[in-house]
């Protein structure tokens, strides 16, 4: 894991390195695993995620607000992304979720001070949570 | 006048005792000045974090008019600060979904039983308990009432008016003491996708998690009779403070039209300092559908608070009495996240209210008869443990503030530092050393609205009163929350 929080007034900030633009995806996904989490041991659930679009950062968000999604419509808390593959038009991934209950805490991923750019020891990315 | 360089905003001038601007000449991309209510401390406060950044980043906004404004209560938000306040001019000014948030319409609504403290004697945890089983939190869907197709269409053209006339939710006062009688015009379901519409499908009647509560409340102390009396409010009175928003429907309405209009504002030759601020002109196709898909977002708000008004009276019912709950009403209920066309100074102008509440003084056609002799009613939550405040709008708020005041006391501290300075169980003590009875499944949550992560509401609204912008009704104090 290679994700931290910044201290933000009202929101949460999210921060992240990885040495692949793919395991950037990678943790975000566990960080929202951390956020959104319960103390269940639901079923396990394989679900497969498909996004259009080129740029990384917007990428960054609809892959956020998916997972926020079958969080709060089908009760799923995220627990790993057994795939993920990128390419210019978009992203696929299987990710392995549980059934759970999982908290409604998280409104929106949203384009504030959003950035997705090599740095670090690969890429970097920030991005900040409504809740 | 004194610069305020020691606040860490180099530029900021003190125009009275509560009044802070920076001119617009402060960076190029200004098109009006910054302008801040607040007394020295709480300009210290609000200095600390990006607020100030954000609120001269709204200044930018094409077709912005007046001053970008700033609440007391202002603090760092996400593209517009919360507590922040931007009007913009027809035709050509914008309309921004950053500017509204995702949480479109969140709000608060106060009802008012017809019984004191006393006369409630030693209920207060048992009606705490019941309305705590009856009003789904966190991620709770139990009790919502769940909707499908043209009926949950309905609701998003109507509001609560429809929920009183095909489900007997509410009452007609219900509707008529709630802004805008609880249905924004113009609200368009073939503006909203179907995303939208399955997140909604069943949080009709949900509170929620983050911020969102509920609280069992007594008027402590009424500041001004007369306003108190037309509002219905008396010494010890008990009352119930609601406070939640149009859920996930909201949000992914928000969410839809952030994307829409990052896509086409390059077009429109919109440049902007912060991406989240994604807007559109009014006049334009993208414009007019937000406004559509953001109506229907408002009025799904109010109904989802008039389903939480019905699970309380049920819930009085049960543990008081049904006569109690038929006598129990509706105070008013008012919109912090919200875009409404309104007229000011015989301009028409959208004015953003993000975190702000309208705050319409005495005379207005826009609020209720009953109220219309002393001014529209504002209520100011504060902290888990500590007092809220029942307002009233006054007439300079139309001068200062395009009829605006505060939401709230604002937060001060970051989630996270709330939790490394106490736990949930510890909080939920020391709330129960007070008397408060808590209803909160979880501690995390729970710590992370410690009182302590906001500023003070006391302090707050003695800005706002000062201002001009409202004037203090009543004090409330909490008997019993029940949170997500």
């Amino acid at each position: 894991m290679s994700y931290r929080w910044v201290e933000h007034t009202a929101e949460l900030e999210m921060e992240i390195e990885a040495p692949t633009e793919e395991g950037v995806f990678v943790d975000a996904l566990l960080a929202l695993a951390e956020l959104l989490g319960d103390d269940g041991r639901g079923a396990s659930v394989l679900r497969e995620i498909a996004i259009g679009g080129r740029e990384r950062a917007a990428l960054l968000v609809e892959w956020l607000d998916e997972l926020v999604y079958i969080a709060e419509t089908e009760d799923l808390v995220p627990e790993d992304a057994v795939r993920i593959e990128l390419s210019d038009g978009g992203l696929a991934a299987t990710v392995r979720c549980r059934r759970g209950s999982p908290r409604h805490l998280i409104k929106a991923a949203t384009y504030h001070r959003l950035a997705f750019a090599p740095g670090g020891n690969g890429f970097r990315a920030t991005v900040v949570l409504d809740v | 006048m004194s610069d305020v360089a020691q606040v860490g905003v180099r530029g900021f001038r003190q125009l009275d005792d509560v009044v802070w601007e920076l001119g617009a000449d402060a960076r190029a991309d200004m098109r009006v000045p910054a302008r801040v209510f607040a007394d020295r401390e709480l300009i210290g406060q609000i200095a600390a974090d990006r607020s100030l950044e954000q609120l001269q980043n709204v200044a930018t906004l094409p077709g912005i008019t007046g001053a970008a404004l700033a609440m007391p209560d202002i603090h760092q938000g996400y593209g517009f600060p919360v507590g922040g306040v931007a009007a913009t001019e027809l035709p050509d000014g914008i309309v921004s979904p950053g500017g509204v948030g995702y949480d479109i319409n969140c709000g608060v609504r106060l009802l008012a039983l017809p019984l004191t403290v006393g006369e409630l004697g030693g209920r207060t945890e048992a009606l705490v308990h019941d309305i705590s089983l009856r009003v789904p939190v966190g991620a709770g869907r139990g009790g919502a009432l769940k909707l499908k197709g043209l009926a949950f269409d309905r609701v998003l053209v109507q509001g609560p008016r429809i929920l009183l006339g095909e489900h007997g939710i509410g009452t007609q006062e219900d509707v008529e003491h709630t802004e805008s009688e609880g249905c924004l015009e113009g609200g368009d379901p073939a503006t909203v996708s179907e995303r939208a519409r399955v997140r909604g499908a069943d949080q009709l009647g949900t509170l929620g998690s983050g911020n969102h509560f509920l609280e069992l409340q007594r008027v402590a102390k009424v500041l001004a009779p007369r306003a108190a009396e037309a509002f219905g409010l008396g010494e010890e009175q008990v009352t119930v403070l609601i406070h939640s928003g149009s859920r996930g429907f909201g949000h992914q309405v928000c969410s839809d039209y952030v994307r829409a209009m990052d896509a086409v504002q390059a077009g429109y030759h919109i440049s902007l300092p912060d991406r989240e601020l994604a807007c559109a002109p009014l006049s334009s196709p993208e414009g007019q559908r937000y406004l559509a898909a953001m109506a229907c977002a408002a009025n799904f708000a109010w109904g989802n608070r008039a389903v939480l008004a019905h699970r309380v009276r049920e819930s009085v019912a049960r543990i008081l009495g049904p006569r109690v709950a038929e006598r129990t009403r509706q105070v008013y209920d008012v919109a912090h996240n919200v875009a409404k066309l309104e007229t000011h100074a015989g301009r028409t102008l959208c004015v953003h209210r993000k975190g702000a509440t309208r705050a319409f003084p005495a005379g207005s056609p826009e609020i209720p008869s009953a109220f219309r002799g002393v001014g529209q009613p504002v209520f100011i939550p504060g902290s888990m443990g500590t007092s809220s405040f029942v307002l009233v709008g006054l007439a300079e708020a139309m001068e200062r503030s395009f009829g605006t005041t505060c939401h709230g006391a604002g937060r001060r501290m970051s989630r996270t530092g709330a939790r490394k300075k106490i736990t949930g169980a510890e909080l939920r003590r020391q709330l129960e050393a007070q008397g408060i009875v808590v209803r909160c499944p979880s501690n995390r949550g729970l710590a992370e609205e410690a009182p302590f992560a906001y500023k003070d509401v006391e302090r707050v609204v003695a800005v706002v009163e000062k201002a001009g912008l409202a004037g203090r009704v009543a004090q409330l104090m909490p008997l019993g929350v029940v949170k997500g």
